[in-house]
Formats: C-alpha cells, structure tokens, sequence
C-alpha cells in the first residue's frame, strides 16, 4: 500500500527507509489508522525523522491525496506577476490599503508571504480581466493586500487546532520555517567540541581502582586496603588564532564572537591569538594586535600536541599570501612569504585545523583560500564543519 | 509500596495539555511498539509528556537522565564490587558473597525489563551522550535484552515498556538511531493552545491577565537578537511570579512595562536586550 507515495517522498529528499516503511504497514494492519487524518500523523512519525524534512512530507501528502501540484510552474509564473505588481502597489501604500478594503493597521499584521498569498488568492479567484471592482484585483480596483510595513517573521506555526482534513493541515505547509538550518548557538558549538577534550587524570584521588583495591586487599591477606585514582579531567592544550582584522571578517564576527566565547569556559590550556588575513612573524595576544605580539619561532617551541585553530575567511589578495614582503602593514619585519609561515605552523602541529566561517560552496571563488587549504584541512565554520574539524583534530595521524 | 510512590509523584501531569496529533502519534508507536523520539524547543513539555503518558496509562515512570560522561552499562546494571569486597571481609550482612547477583544493581533500562508491570521509560535529553552510547542503547532497546557479564546471565524484558526519548539538539541524531524510532517534533503552542495550556495550570486567572499575559509573552519572543526565546515553562513561571506579587496590576502590561523580565530571560545578553526593547511593547 502507497507504495507510490514512498517512493515520492524518497524522490523529494526525505531519506526514508524500507525498514521504516515496512513498520508502516505493521502499524496499518494493526487497525489503529482509521482514517486519512490518523494515516497523515502516523506516516509522519514513523518515516520522516527530522522536522526539517516535515514541509516536504506535507507536500508530498498533499499531493499524493489530493492532486495538489508540487508547485506547479504556473503558481510560480503567478507569483512573478503578484511580486511585481506588489511592488508597484508598494510605492502607494495608502492607495493600497484602501483599494484592499483593510486599515492600515490590519495591513501591518501581514507579513510579506502572507500579504503575497492574501493576493494570490485574490488573483487566483478572479477569472478575466478587471477594472474598478471591489474585490478582485486589477487596476483601480479594491482588495486587501498593501505595504508591508513591519513585521515580526520569526517561527509562525498552525497550532493544533484540529477541526480541519489532514490534507488541508498538509497544505498549510506549517513546517516551512523548519526546513531550513538554524543558526548557531554557543550551546550546539559546545556540544561539538566538547568532543575535543581529552581525558587525563589529575586533581584529588577520589576514585576507587577496585582492581587494584582486590590486588592490595589479597596481598594484606583479606585486610581491605581501597586505593584511590585521580579523577579523569581534560588537560587537553588549544591554540587559536582568529583573524580579526580588516572589514572582510566583520560578517562573521557574531560567529566567532560565539565560538570564542565557549572555546574560553571549556578548556584548562587555551591560548589566543590575533592575525589579519594571514601570519607572516607575529601573532598578537590583545585584540587590537599592537602590543603584546608573539612570534611564530616561539609558539612553535610549545607541546607538539596542542590543537591548533584557525579561524578566518582565508580572503586576500594573492601577493599577501605568496610574496616574500607581502605583508600590507610595513611595520612588519618579515622572514619569507605568509604561506611559508603556514607552512611552518602546520608543520609543527600536526593536529591543526582551518575554520572559514564561509560557506564551502563559495570557496572555489576565492584564490587564497585554495592555497591555504592545500596546507591546512579546512572546513566550514558550521555545526558539522565544526564536528568533522573535531574529528580530524582528535584522530591520530 | 515503592510503585505507589512512583505512581503517586506524577500527579502534576494532570496539568498536560494533551493535543490530538501526539495522542495518535503515540497511539501508533505504542501499537508497534517502538521508541518515540521528540523534538522540539526547550521548555515545550517534552518531558512533560512521558508524565502524562504515564499518569494516563497508570505505568510507573521510569527516568533515565542522560549525562555526556555515560556509558551504556551505567543505564543497564551496576555491580557493586567494594560491597561486596566489605561483606566478604567483615561479614555481618545478610547477603550471601559467593553470589554475584545480589551485589548486582539495575539501572534504569534494567528496572525497567525487570519490572513485573508495563512501565514507562523515559529517556532524557539524549543527545547530551555520544553517539556510540545512542547507537548501543538502541540496540539494547531493539533486541529488549542484555547480558549481565558477571554472571553470564541475559535479562529479557518481562514488558516491553513504552520508550520516550527527548532530545534538545537543532542537529539531528544518527541514522541507525533514527531509524529505530518513531519521531515527533512538538511545535511551539499558538496562542490558543497556550490559553487552554494556562488553563489547565492556573483555573482562576481572570481572562483579563490571560490575554494581557499571553500578547506580551508572543510579543516578546519575537524580539530581535534573543537566543533562547521564553517558552511554556518560563511563562508558567512569570505567571506565578506575577501573582505572587500583591502590587501588579495588569494595567502595567498593557502600559509596556514587564516586570519580571529575568524569569522569561535566563541569559544575560539575552535579559539585556530584552530590557532595551521591552519598553517599547505597546499593546
């Protein structure tokens, strides 16, 4: 049964399993689904596994029920011409919230999408064209839909309000702002690089070794003698070094601004340091990067092992990178070009990292970050960049 | 007596606000039995709901709290060596030392197999444990038994008990893992919801402070540059604390101001740029 429908959904993206699909059809045969709207909520949970995947169900639902196109070209033609003429109409709003029949007040409620699909509507229920009417759309006509003003956005869900078919829920789409990814917070940051900790006893002796409490205890003969351990805490050493320079990073500053922030409460031995760009002989310790630099022959003589981070777009103009005086401010005495440095860097630490808090797909555009990638794995300063940095910082190699 | 006091705890869960789309979904994963795992922001009553479904179905509850330091056999069983170590040497229980199983410990998964009644499982906030401790405990779950090594003895579940798993994460759980479970995302309550939710926690609040309560709380999550908006939980809580205080008025509300903020706000740059904008609310 609906075998169709599986395959639909698995053609949409939604990775469902024939396992899950199976369990479906357990769950048919067992008489608890009695009608579309069980079948709709039942379906859901078992095969969709994540609410980001829920907006495309509720497509592929309504459409395997009821016929409704995926969106079909001719909703996407209409909505270029509702965008258009909105935009038109926007440059009038008084005009607009008069010719809508609304108050300029109800008017604001509406967000953009909102206001767009009160003017489909409209557009869809007219038939012919139409000049001076009351309600339908046209020019100099009158019906609701105007500037959109303020408006909150942020997550607008359908509630539960159930007086309504499965299908009419489907269509709703009240998961569309799930679908795609949220932001990052420092919370999910930590949860990724709480990974990174490693494990080393130290502290008070507070934890009992029974194998070697037996031990003591047979060779007291039976006299108990307990022995204590020192308790296991992370003694794991980071470096990293953010590029905080110039206005090429500032988008991303939230961001690192974030990560900063958790990498400082989670570790016992974390350094940081300040650079532009790219490295040539010093790091900085203060943010402003003039007082208390650091060069790279000294960081170098530090535990091999630390993790080593880099976080920075990894954008600049070629020479900066490649040139043996490259460097753009001249106060910087400079030994060899930048990518040597790097070199160097990657060398000696041979767990390091680059993060780019831009996006994988745009870094084919960008000519240094192809240089730099061939000296440091880099990856996405993102939830699972962030996991898979992890990964490569704590694998032995 | 101790399942009574299990069973008696949980009467607070009368105060759940139950909606028909999670009553058919957790219909639906009772009848095939599997584990439902829910999502959802914090403080929307996933774990809320493991009580009520045990309350509604008179099971006791079973909590397994997930810590990021936990390793599966924790959750399953405990043998209790250095008890054992002291009764061997001074001998003054009435345990028998030669066998190992007295000194053996269930977990929570362990009592909830061993328990003689259908129970409730409830296991919180998975996502703070790796991802190997997910993957094995699915397993365990999967198959409903496990071996005692000490002893070379398998525990079967004698019920397979009703499994909830919650997990705060934005980022998704393994495949296997989600393969194994069934799968609900609890959506932030409307504003109708939230009334009947009010409702059922405060039966006596006047409709007035209700609406005055409810637009300002909306109004407030959806002020900019907040990370970790109010939910149900935080606004359970204004409420009380507004009550509690003989001088509020619901006139203020109106007014804009927000009293309180730091109860709906738990982060400091979050009560921060709530406080700047608050002033701003009219309603």
């Amino acid at each position: 049964m609906f075998v169709e429908f599986f395959y639909l959904l698995r053609q949409k993206g939604i990775p469902v399993s024939p396992t899950s699909f199976l369990r479906l059809q357990r769950a048919l045969c067992t008489g608890i689904i009695r009608s579309v709207d069980d079948f709709y909520t039942a379906a859901r949970a078992i095969l969709v596994k994540s609410e980001r995947y829920f907006d495309t169900y509720d497509q592929v639902f309504a459409y395997t029920f009821k016929g409704v196109a995926l969106t079909e070209p001719n909703d996407l033609e209409l909505t270029e011409i509702a965008r258009a003429l909105l935009d038109e109409w926007l440059k009038n709003p008084a005009d607009i919230a008069r010719a809508l029949g609304l108050d300029e007040e109800d008017l604001q409620k509406f967000t953009p999408e909102e206001l767009l699909k009160y003017f489909m509507d409209r557009l869809k229920e007219q038939t012919g064209e139409h000049h001076g009417g009351h309600k339908w759309i046209g020019t100099g006509g009158t019906s609701p839909v105007g500037h959109s003003g303020f408006h909150p956005g942020g997550m607008r869900i359908g509630g539960v309000s159930r007086n309504k078919s499965a299908i009419k829920v489907a269509m709703e789409r009240r998961y569309k702002d799930y679908s795609q990814e949220g932001p990052l917070t420092e919370f999910q940051m930590g949860e990724a690089l709480k990974r990174l900790r490693r494990m080393i006893p130290s502290g008070p002796k507070d934890l009992v070794n029974v194998d070697k409490t037996i031990y003591e205890t047979m060779r007291n003969a039976g006299e108990i003698e307990i022995v204590f351990d020192h308790r296991l805490t992370d003694r794991l050493k980071v470096i990293l070094m953010i590029d905080n320079g110039g206005w090429s990073m500032d988008p991303y500053i939230d961001v690192v601004q974030t990560l900063f922030n958790y990498a400082r409460s989670q570790f016992k031995d974390l350094k940081f340091y300040f650079f532009h760009n790219t490295i040539y002989d010093n790091v900085w310790l203060d943010y402003q990067r003039y007082f208390k630099p650091e060069t790279i022959d000294d960081i170098a003589r530090r535990d091999p092992e630390t993790r080593l981070i880099l976080v920075g777009d990894a954008s600049m103009a070629p020479y900066e990178l490649m040139h043996p005086s490259g460097a753009i401010y001249t106060d910087q005495k400079q030994n060899g070009a930048s990518i040597d440095r790097l070199k160097f860097l990657a060398k000696t630490f041979r767990h390091a990292v680059w993060l780019n808090p831009q996006l994988e797909t745009n870094w084919g555009y960008t000519w240094t970050i192809g240089a730099i990638r061939q000296v440091f794995p880099m990856f996405e300063l993102t939830l699972d960049g962030l996991e898979k940095a992890v990964q490569h910082l704590v694998s032995r190699h | 007596m101790s399942q009574e006091n299990k069973t008696a705890k949980f009467q607070g869960a009368t105060k759940y606000v139950l909606d028909d789309e999670l009553a058919k979904i957790i219909n639906v994963t009772m009848a095939i039995e599997m584990p439902l795992l829910l999502k959802g922001e914090p403080g929307t009553g996933k774990t809320m709901l493991a009580h009520a479904i045990a309350e509604a179905l008179k099971m006791p509850l079973i909590i397994l709290n997930v810590k990021s330091s936990m390793k599966l056999l924790d959750a399953l069983y405990q043998y209790d060596t250095l008890t054992r170590l002291n009764d061997s040497r001074f001998g003054d229980s009435k345990r028998e030392v030669s066998n190992i199983e007295e000194y053996i410990r269930m977990g929570k998964i362990g009592q909830a197999f061993v328990s003689d009644v259908r129970t409730v499982l409830l296991i919180d906030e998975i996502d703070k444990a790796d991802t190997d401790f997910q993957d094995d405990m699915l397993d365990v779950l999967d198959q409903m038994q496990f071996d005692i090594m000490e002893i070379d003895k398998t525990v079967t579940a004698k019920h397979r008990p009703v499994i909830v798993i919650t997990s705060n994460a934005k980022k998704d759980l393994s495949d296997p893992f989600l393969g194994r479970c069934n799968f609900h995302h609890i959506a932030f309550p409307d504003q109708d919801m939230m009334r009947s939710i009010l409702d059922v926690h405060f039966p006596n609040l006047s409709a007035d402070l209700v609406e005055a309560c409810i637009t300002t709380f909306y109004a407030l999550r959806e002020l900019r540059g907040i990370e970790k908006k109010p939910a149900t939980r935080e606004l359970i809580n204004w409420i009380r604390a507004l009550k509690a205080d003989p001088d509020f008025k619901v006139k203020t509300l109106r007014q804009g101001s927000v009293p309180y903020l730091g109860i709906l706000f738990k982060k400091s740059a979050d009560l921060n740029a709530a406080c700047q904008q608050a002033s701003r609310l009219r309603t």
